[in-house]
């Protein structure tokens, strides 16, 4: 009875860790996007969507009370600093305003036809859940397919760049951070051509890391980090050129490469409204992006500086 | 018990509790950073529920606690399965074997499979490769984790007890324990 119980335990958790080592090969064998275990998650997100909105409705002022405490907590040092912010940035207005008009009158002169932020639908959609995870940085909104979002949409807030749609359900889609593990956006230091790719540092979700730019480039604490409007590889999201990113928080010289600490600008812990960048059928980031998709990857091919893909000028 | 003596009633209590907390851990707790980093509940349950209702009843509850995030959140799917279907054996283990009765023994259970999940999940994670520099921050925020998810272990503990409790099966040990200790069938207390 005793040794029927042992082996009946055994085999039991031998069965679920069995179970568990085939979902994980089978998952990985899957292209994203595609296959079963992929869709049955999408399948998911499309049932329980509808209820974790009707939850996250429900449970807002708990949340709110939480938020009121740590908000008011960081409300007075946060002032301070943006009251300098506030000083820097009007002096740059002034001194950049003059450059604009010259910059548009080039621009009109070389008929450049640019990608921006114009050329895309923003949908704009409430987040309604987040991931505890250390190692996804993802959060759920409750716009979906229904309202245009697509796999790989880039997602603002009002700060900068948040990041991309993961997965989309009719009714909901998860959004990957770019504190996310798997997200890299291609990237460059305001003001300069230096281009490289910003990643997350895994278990340190206040901050990223620009790796690969050029090592003679010349990077200084405080700097704008701005999204390039190109991609690296062909999943990669086509995210509008001069988003901001973040800022330089220190500056590492490795063998052959410059390596950039940066602080992400949008507060990606108190997200609670984003905007989606979609785009209508036959629009320039719709054409452009499927043009990146059929390429051969950076990889295999000879490609541009950097080894981005898809360029859509960026105008400097 | 280990597996034979699961009621109906206990199944849908834990079916129930998992549904519950994993909604509520995304949907709440997860909004709410404690010293920068965010309590896991779903550990604690694994580990509660096998602490309670022993080793097979655990790492099923581990096994379908871990699917349920991977698919609410998007996750590769089976990492957190593989890793909660352990928590779950282990802390059966650990009751069909010592069955520990101090006060503070789900504090330690709870440290205990909340480091187990947060090291195993990183584990899982440079296994696969991810594609990403890793920080030495990435240590401090698992002890971070470790210490918050202890904060709330016994409260965890007390839900999880208070929700399983009246479909456990009457367990002959513990009845002969309170026993003892009321003088009820003690030896000692005949002669």
């Amino acid at each position: 009875m005793y040794d029927k119980t042992v082996r009946r335990r055994r085999a039991v958790l031998a069965l679920l860790v069995v179970l568990s080592l085939i979902l994980l090969t089978a998952y990985f064998g899957e292209a994203p996007g595609g296959g079963g275990l992929h869709s049955m998650q999408r399948g998911f997100l499309t049932v329980v969507s509808p209820i974790q909105e009707g939850a996250n409705k429900a449970l807002k002022p708990v949340r709110d009370l939480f938020g009121w405490f740590g908000d008011t907590l960081h409300a007075k040092s946060q002032r301070n600093e943006l009251l300098k912010q506030n000083d820097k940035l009007r002096k740059e207005v002034v001194a950049e305003k003059a450059d604009e008009h010259g910059y548009h009158e080039l621009l009109a002169l070389y008929r450049l036809d640019q990608l921006s932020l114009n050329d895309y639908r923003p949908v704009t959609a409430t987040v309604v859940d987040k991931s505890p995870n250390l190692w996804y940085s993802t959060v759920w909104v409750d716009k979906g397919t229904s309202s245009g979002v697509q796999q790989n949409d880039p997602v603002i807030n009002e700060e900068g760049l948040v990041g991309k749609v993961a997965q989309a359900a009719p009714d909901g889609a998860v959004i990957d951070l770019i504190t996310d593990s798997e997200v890299g956006v291609s990237s460059r230091i305001n003001g300069t051509r230096a281009t490289g790719v910003v990643q997350p540092k895994v278990g340190d979700p206040n901050d990223l890391v620009l790796q690969y730019l050029p090592a003679n480039t010349s990077v200084s604490r405080g700097e704008y980090v701005v999204t390039s409007g190109t991609i690296s590889s062909p999943d990669d999201s086509l995210y509008p050129p001069g988003l901001l990113i973040g800022q330089v928080s220190s500056v590492d010289e490795e063998s052959g490469y410059t390596s950039v600490n940066v602080h992400p600008l949008a507060d990606l812990h108190n997200l609670n409204v984003v905007q989606v960048l979609t785009d209508a059928r036959g629009s320039k980031p719709a054409s452009l992006g499927s043009l990146a998709t059929s390429l051969p990857s950076s990889g295999q091919t000879g490609t541009g500086e950097n080894g981005q893909l898809a360029t859509t000028g960026t105008g400097e | 018990m280990s597996g034979s003596g699961i009621s109906g009633s206990l199944l849908t209590r834990i079916a129930l509790l998992v549904v519950v907390v994993v909604f509520f851990q995304i949907g709440v707790v997860s909004e709410v950073p404690v010293f920068g980093v965010v309590v896991d509940l779903s550990p604690l349950v694994v580990a509660f529920v096998g602490l309670l209702c022993g080793s097979t009843v655990g790492a099923a509850t581990g096994f379908a606690v871990g699917l349920l995030v991977d698919l609410a959140l998007v996750q590769t799917l089976g990492v957190t399965s593989l890793i909660f279907t352990l928590i779950g054996y282990w802390c059966g283990r650990l009751r069909e074997l010592r069955d520990p009765q101090a006060t503070l023994t789900p504090l330690l259970v709870g440290a205990a499979a909340a480091a187990a999940a947060l090291v195993g999940y990183s584990l899982m994670e440079f296994l696969l490769g991810v594609d990403a520099p890793v920080s030495l921050e990435l240590l401090r925020q698992i002890l971070l984790g470790v210490v918050v998810d202890t904060i709330v272990a016994l409260p965890m503990w007390a839900i999880v007890r208070r929700s399983l409790e009246p479909g456990l099966p009457d367990d002959p040990r513990r009845r002969r324990r309170r026993a003892y200790t009321t003088g009820g069938l003690s030896p000692l207390s005949r002669a």
